[in-house]
């Protein structure tokens, strides 16, 4: 029943991410030869990098973290008690309310990498396209992640701010720092940094395995610890 | 099967270092219907959280079925036995009753259909209406619904008539009273209706900053308390206070009131010594207890 609450609380968030990808989709049609077809996919590819992270940030709100009883307005939040007060652990909350939020976001990342490899130009195997996505969804994790933990401290407001900042960071820091640079999951996810023809990225896979787990963990400690 | 559903020893509990809680001890009995009073900021929330192990004691202890609830496994384990009817009576707007009904039937085998059916034909709530469609009134009555349904063997209750009208507020206190005669339930539940109180509860626990002021059977209470109220012709005598088996004084003008417990009869006598114009000895109401302990003097 968890997983049906966790569905519940999050299928329009879901509907809202798979129709802004529509809309990223779309827009290649609305411009017919506004841009060159090269500079046009290069724009798109920037644009998905984006969306992922908008994605695994928006997906992780919600849950018994942001039901605060501060935050309660009539018929809205505010069920945190309830939640609560029910024979079940906090860690198996947390771990179904994630669970089900990152398997939204792997769907829609997943959906994102198939569709970016059809809709690029030059051929692509399916092979090459299996693998682009998979790197996607492993380097999408940690973004995930990270928002779990900053929604286990933050409410949602906060935590949107919390997690732009920390990967704007990122963003900046791996065009001057060659350790960023080689572990980040941002250039892991993006086929700017790494093109589909190009060797897996195995540094910035191993980091994002690393950084989720440790931002998960870090969330349960977090939530366990925490007092309502 | 042990008797007392909720013990708490020594129970403490600081924010920053400013004590919500000072040794608190609580001994509810089985079946019983506690009534737990106290002024704002008294305490009453804070116990209700500890109990159901969302904010952690900094000392003390709690037992709830007689088991020692120190961890999160005992803490889930004693919450699959109880339920808990929140002050601000929110639930998921993401549901509608019918499914916010079948989510908690999900964590609890003992769930009474026959409860749940009875419940929603007496509250008259549509399965298929959203929860923020809801008025509070209705809120509050889905919530206990979910609270009497799943044949907890204790209610935890904070501020349970909140929002309701006076008649359903009436079938809510029946409905707890037959609850805790029929199957045995023990309720808990803080409350700033005197007259609730008053009417379903047969235990009181009164805390104030933090710390049990009375705690016991409402009926012995009401009987061991006496006011005596003095007249005299001037000031009422400063000796009064010191007393023995004096709780509270109060002096308004030439009136003196006095709340004893202990040995009233002896109280009276030593009052008639400082040379009263009258005394009058009369019952206390709940109320009057409650006033009486959490103003002092």
């Amino acid at each position: 029943m968890l997983w049906y609450k966790a569905w519940l609380e999050t299928r329009w968030r879901f509907v809202f991410v798979i129709g802004s990808m529509m809309l990223v989709w779309l827009t290649p049609l609305w411009l017919p030869g506004a841009a060159p077809p090269e500079r046009l996919w290069l724009g798109l590819q920037l644009g998905w990098v984006l969306l992922y992270i908008f994605a695994a940030v928006f997906l992780a709100g919600a849950g018994i973290n942001t039901q605060t009883m501060y935050a309660a307005t009539p018929g809205f939040h505010g069920s945190m008690l309830f939640t609560l007060s029910l024979p079940v652990s906090r860690r198996r909350l947390l771990f179904v309310r994630a669970g089900l939020g990152a398997i939204e976001t792997c769907v829609f990342v997943a959906i994102m990498a198939g569709f970016a490899l059809f809709q690029g130009p030059g051929a692509t195997s399916a092979l090459q396209a299996l693998l682009y996505g998979t790197r996607a969804i492993v380097c999408t994790l940690p973004v995930y992640a990270l928002s779990v933990l900053l929604a286990c401290v933050l409410d949602e407001m906060w935590q949107f701010m919390g997690a732009g900042l920390c990967w704007s960071a990122v963003f900046l820091l791996q065009s001057r720092s060659v350790v960023v640079s080689r572990i980040s999951p941002l250039r892991g996810m993006s086929l700017v940094s790494y093109p589909v023809t190009a060797p897996m990225p195995w540094a910035p896979i191993v980091a994002s395995v690393v950084f989720a787990g440790v931002f998960l963990y870090a969330s349960v400690l977090v939530l366990q610890r925490r007092e309502y | 099967m042990n008797d007392i559903v909720i013990a708490t020893h020594g129970l403490s509990k600081s924010y920053s270092g400013k004590p919500a809680l000072r040794s608190l001890d609580l001994a509810t009995p089985r079946g019983s219907i506690c009534g737990f009073l106290g002024r704002n900021g008294a305490g009453k929330t804070t116990t209700l959280k500890l109990l159901l192990g969302m904010l952690r004691p900094s000392a003390g202890e709690i037992r709830l079925f007689g088991e020692r609830v120190n961890s999160e496994a005992s803490s889930v384990a004693a919450r699959s036995r109880l339920a808990f009817v929140s002050e601000d009576k929110e639930l998921y707007p993401f549901m509608t009753v019918g499914q916010t009904i079948r989510f908690t039937r999900a964590f609890f085998p003992t769930w009474r259909r026959d409860l749940e059916e009875k419940y929603l034909d007496l509250f008259r709530l549509p399965r298929e209406k959203a929860v923020p469609k809801l008025s509070k009134g209705m809120r509050t009555q889905l919530m206990l619904l979910l609270a009497m349904a799943r044949g907890a063997e204790l209610l935890l209750m904070d501020e349970p008539t909140s929002g309701l009208d006076p008649a359903m507020t009436e079938e809510i206190l029946q409905a707890l009273a037959d609850l805790a005669v029929s199957d045995g339930t023990t309720v808990f539940f803080a409350s700033h209706q005197l007259a609730e109180v008053e009417q379903i509860c047969d235990r009181v626990c009164l805390i104030d900053e933090g710390q049990t002021v009375i705690d016991g059977v409402l009926d012995d209470l009401k009987s061991q308390y006496r006011r005596i109220l003095l007249v005299f012709d001037g000031e009422p005598p400063r000796e009064l206070a010191g007393f023995p088996g004096i709780d509270h004084v109060r002096r308004r003008g030439r009136t003196a009131s006095l709340l004893a417990h202990v040995d009233v009869d002896a109280v009276v006598d030593r009052a008639r010594g400082l040379g009263p114009r009258s005394v009058e000895v009369l019952p206390v109401t709940l109320r009057e207890l409650f006033l009486d302990h959490v103003r002092g003097e």
